[in-house]
């Protein structure tokens, strides 16, 4: 029978016993990012989290580039901070490979399954591309589940309104017009959970899911809305990733829209039947936003939109309606691409529902997307251009809105192909 | 829990009224003193309470002869406050349950003194009469301590009536339809005032039938089934459990099919829980548990270790009751009719370690558990006080004034309270205990969360193990995929023992009081060391 722990793992959660919080690691070739992530969790264990039982777990997906030697290795280098948080008690830190095909929902059901074998009250996962996380942000996560508060807990971080525009343009507004859950970051690769929402998730057979490896942040995001599960925010300061090369934004937004609309898919018992809002605990207010990112490239946005939209004509005329590819023609052939909030939930709607019915090759489609993403993304700012960050992020506010007011026709589509 | 089947999950807790608590101060517990008390049965973690009779009686059997089925004794209180108690009670989310004592009244009933004044009174034939003695020859006489026959002669009609328990408490007659209605009608009313179901006493002895043992007979079964129609029709979810000392084929069909008793009693098993303690020996309770027959899936045996009665050798071997007088009663005045009149605490010389164990058994055996009152903290008994009178002295609340129970002068107490230098109220009792993380209450009331957080102890399966140690007491628990191995060493020294657990390869024992991880099921034998009366509950998990 295969087994989801190992049992190197297995001895090193018995050394541990029950525990009060769990962090977990995923890690994959991250030797240049993760030290830093331990020490913040190993602060977080000795200063913020000092009377709780308390173990790091980094599951490794076979690293070749000695990443669980540095998780095993990390140590705290600053000496006041070392001085400050003196450990009452032995602090565990299990690095181990885990079983089954590599990829991070492999490494998350290893770290459900050691937080429920191990009967954590809290379990943090921390996402080693992540360098902003710092000693307080753990214990933001952990915090809500520890107080037996929340069952989920999404990072709340303070983003200028431009920033992440795959996130507030596309995750965020199909998210919640989808769940009726209104989460800053449904992506994120960092959250704090309950035990028993940890179990929760376990025993979901969807493990077994090729599919869920594409799709994991958002499918564990889709979870919090199960019965009796409560949601909260917690503010977490700035997010900055770690300085490694990204995929390009070609490349990154096919992979964001196949892994939101395979989520639904996964998830779709869940949301689909019916809806209800579900409510979000906040435990601080909204940080104040950041510097804004580097501009967008408006005008180079705007010519890829316009040159997608005429190759790839034939295409979308299968998968959009005619009246939502009428309208994003005519938004093209302005003098400053214009895709409004309305004809924008039209085109992601009945993406997601062609997605899901596979009316045309499924990477054919979301390769097809990108352009009418960006030409979606110029629009957007320069509406926003001029505007206070905090006009701005109402601006969003009103988007997921609108996109909410869509259910129906979401569900509509969802349930009966379009042609 | 709103389970139809909650009887199956739940621990029950069995009391006395007049034991428990004394609010009015005249020496003698009663209903308003009881609701001052249920948030310790709320602490404690046990879901019904099942109360001994509260009726009107002469008293002469503790209760279980009762005047008048609808009210309630006044020492112990009124209707009024009965209801007030089960308000209470439904409050803190605990089950009721009450006595109901069917197969006799006392011989002051209004209905006895009717069918006595007169050969044509309707009320003659509730009850069964005969010119002679002779009827129903070679019955079994229970009390064979006090009585000398199941016949006794009325001066007043002139004729003998039937009775099985002491001649005070003369047998119904439930061959009279009009008797069967009387009985529906007393367990409608307590079923309307809202109790949860009701502890059948003396069941088997319901009806007679010459040249029989007059036990278990099909036309008792018959009146069981017809109470139960009718208590299902108008009262679902409510619960009838037998009191039925008999070997469990005997009771078998007393759950017919689903259709009798929701629970009865598995009084064999309890002796020989004691006795494989003393033998430090598993045989005698594998052997009862597998020569246990199945019972329908709505049916759930009940367990206990001591109640309000003797420690019952009825269903015993004369080996076996002179193995357990001799290791549990050397002094004969704890000796009584065909048991042991003794608690639990003393019978196992107040070993904490051994009453750990046999608690332990008793809640993970097959079956739901029943406790008496007085046990979760070790109470002791006075042998000296006569019949069962010893184990049912007041609860032990407090070090001070009589415990706690009562404000009455100490003499006036309806019973002398405990007060040994190692038993008594000063040592033992539940403010202490609460007080204390380690306390035999604490320490109940951790076995209880443990109990309660699975139902596989209630409602699964149970198959032994059989290592060749025969100290050690192995069974495997089950319900669909859940599985709990519960291991127990039965004597006082260390013990380890090899388990061959190849069926469960894979698994990993997770320990249940403390979470610790032990390490995974291989397809070689599996050890486990034990300390003295040490046992392990591990929930298995394929992870």
């Amino acid at each position: 029978m295969s087994t989801i722990l190992s049992d190197e793992l297995l001895s090193g959660l018995m050394a541990v016993g029950q525990l009060d919080v769990l962090v977990g690691l995923p890690t994959l070739n991250h030797s240049d990012s993760v030290g830093p992530v331990v020490r913040a969790a190993h602060v977080a264990f000795n200063r913020e989290l000092a009377r709780e039982r308390t173990a790091l777990l980094n599951m490794d997906g076979g690293s070749t580039d000695g990443t669980p030697d540095i998780v095993r290795d990390a140590s705290i280098v600053d000496r006041e901070t070392l001085l400050a948080s003196q450990s009452l008690r032995t602090r565990h830190r299990i690095s181990a490979p885990y079983h089954g095909v590599p990829g991070k929902a492999a490494a998350l059901r290893a770290v459900f399954a050691a937080a429920d074998l191990l009967q954590a009250r809290a379990v943090v996962v921390l996402d080693p591309e992540i360098a902003s996380v710092t000693p307080e942000s753990v214990a933001a996560l952990a915090r809500p589940a520890l107080a037996g508060d929340a069952d989920f807990v999404s990072p709340a971080y303070a983003r200028h309104p431009l920033d992440g525009p795959l996130v507030t343009q596309v995750v965020r507004p199909l998210f919640r017009a989808a769940y009726g859950l209104a989460l800053a970051e449904p992506l994120s690769g960092e959250f704090g959970c309950s035990g028993r929402f940890a179990a929760r998730c376990l025993e979901q057979p969807t493990w077994e899911s090729e599919d869920l490896r594409l799709a994991i942040d958002l499918w564990i995001s889709g979870m919090a809305t199960g019965d009796g599960l409560r949601v909260a925010e917690a503010a977490v300061g700035p997010r900055r990733l770690t300085a490694r090369p990204r995929p390009a934004v070609a490349a990154l937004v096919p992979q964001v829209l196949d892994a939101l609309f395979t989520c639904l898919r996964l998830q779709e018992a869940g949301w689909a039947p019916g809806s209800r809002a579900i409510a979000v605990a906040r435990s601080a207010a909204p940080p104040p936003p950041p510097d804004p990112p580097a501009n967008v490239d408006a005008a180079g946005y705007a010519t890829l939109f316009r040159e997608g939209l005429s190759a790839l004509g034939g295409m979308l005329e299968r998968v959009l309606r005619p009246a939502t590819l009428e309208a994003l023609r005519a938004g093209a052939a302005a003098d400053r691409p214009h895709v409004p909030d309305d004809l924008w939930a039209a085109v992601m709607l009945e993406l997601a529902a062609a997605h899901r019915h596979a009316t045309i090759s499924r990477d054919h489609l979301v390769r097809a997307a990108v352009p009418l993403y960006l030409g979606r993304v110029a629009s957007f700012a320069a509406e926003l251009a001029g505007l206070e960050p905090r006009d701005a992020d109402e601006r969003l506010e009103a988007l997921c809105l609108h996109f909410e007011r869509s259910r129906g026709d979401l569900v509509a589509l969802w349930t009966a192909p379009l042609r | 829990m709103s389970d139809a089947l909650w009887y199956k999950d739940a621990i029950f807790y069995e009391l006395h009224v007049k034991a428990y608590s004394d609010a009015n101060g005249d020496g003698i517990g009663d209903f308003p003193g009881l609701v001052t008390r249920l948030d310790h049965l709320k602490d404690l973690g046990v879901d019904c309470i099942w109360l001994l009779p509260m009726y009107p009686s002469p008293l002469r059997d503790d209760g279980y002869d009762i005047a008048d089925y609808c009210a309630i004794h006044p020492q112990y209180g009124t209707l009024d406050d009965f209801r007030s108690f089960l308000k209470a009670a439904r409050d803190q989310g605990l089950r009721v349950i009450t006595e109901l004592v069917l197969n006799h009244t006392s011989d002051q009933h209004p209905w006895f003194e009717e069918a006595r004044s007169s050969p044509d009174n309707p009320k003659r034939d509730y009850y069964v009469w005969s010119d002679s003695d002779d009827r129903y020859r070679g019955v079994r006489i229970i009390f064979r301590d006090t009585e000398m026959s199941n016949w006794a002669w009325d001066p007043v009609s002139k004729a003998y009536y039937w009775h099985r328990f002491f001649s005070h408490q003369p047998d119904l007659n439930y061959d009279n339809p009009a008797v069967r209605e009387e009985i529906w009608q007393v367990m409608r009313f307590w079923l309307e005032l809202g109790v949860d179901g009701f502890r059948v006493d003396a069941v088997p002895y319901l009806v007679e039938r010459e040249g029989t043992s007059c036990e278990n007979l099909p036309e008792t079964h018959e009146v069981v089934r017809e109470l139960r129609r009718r208590m299902d029709a108008e009262f679902p979810g409510r619960m009838l459990l037998a009191e039925a000392n008999m070997w469990p084929q005997d009771v078998r069909p007393y759950f017919g099919d689903g259709d009798g008793f929701h629970m009865a009693f598995h009084f064999p098993l309890m002796p020989r829980i004691f006795m494989a303690l003393r033998l430090e020996d598993r045989k005698p309770l594998v052997e009862i548990v597998e020569r246990t027959p199945e019972i329908p899936a709505s049916c759930q045996w009940g367990l206990f270790l001591r109640n309000h009665d003797e420690l019952t050798l009825e269903m015993v071997t004369d080996a076996e009751r002179d193995y357990m007088y001799e290791e549990y009663a050397r002094d004969p005045v704890a000796r009584i009719n065909l048991g042991i009149c003794r608690r639990l605490a003393p019978l196992l010389d107040g070993d904490r370690r051994r009453i750990e164990l046999m608690n332990a058994l008793l809640l993970s055996l097959p079956g739901s558990p029943v406790l008496y009152y007085g046990d979760e903290i070790g109470m002791g008994d006075n042998v000296y006080l006569g019949d069962r009178n010893g184990v049912r002295t007041p609860m032990q609340w407090t070090g001070g004034w009589n415990s706690g129970f009562s404000v009455a002068d100490p003499e006036r107490l309806y019973q002398p309270l405990i007060s040994n230098p190692v038993y008594g109220y000063q040592a033992v009792n539940v403010e202490n205990q609460r007080r204390q993380q380690n306390s035999l209450f604490s320490w109940t009331k951790r076995l209880i969360q443990v109990r309660r957080s699975t139902r596989v102890l209630g409602r699964g399966t149970i198959e032994f193990l059989k290592p060749a140690n025969h100290r050690v007491l192995v069974y495997v628990r089950s319900l669909d995929s859940e599985k709990i191995l519960v291991v127990n060493n039965l004597s006082g020294t260390a013990q380890a023992v090899e388990l061959d657990l190849h069926d469960f390869a894979g698994a990993i024992p997770i320990e249940m009081f403390g979470g610790s991880l032990f390490p995974r099921i291989r397809e070689r034998p599996y050890v486990v060391t034990l300390g003295p009366y040490d046992f392990f509950w591990f929930k298995l998990r394929w992870l």
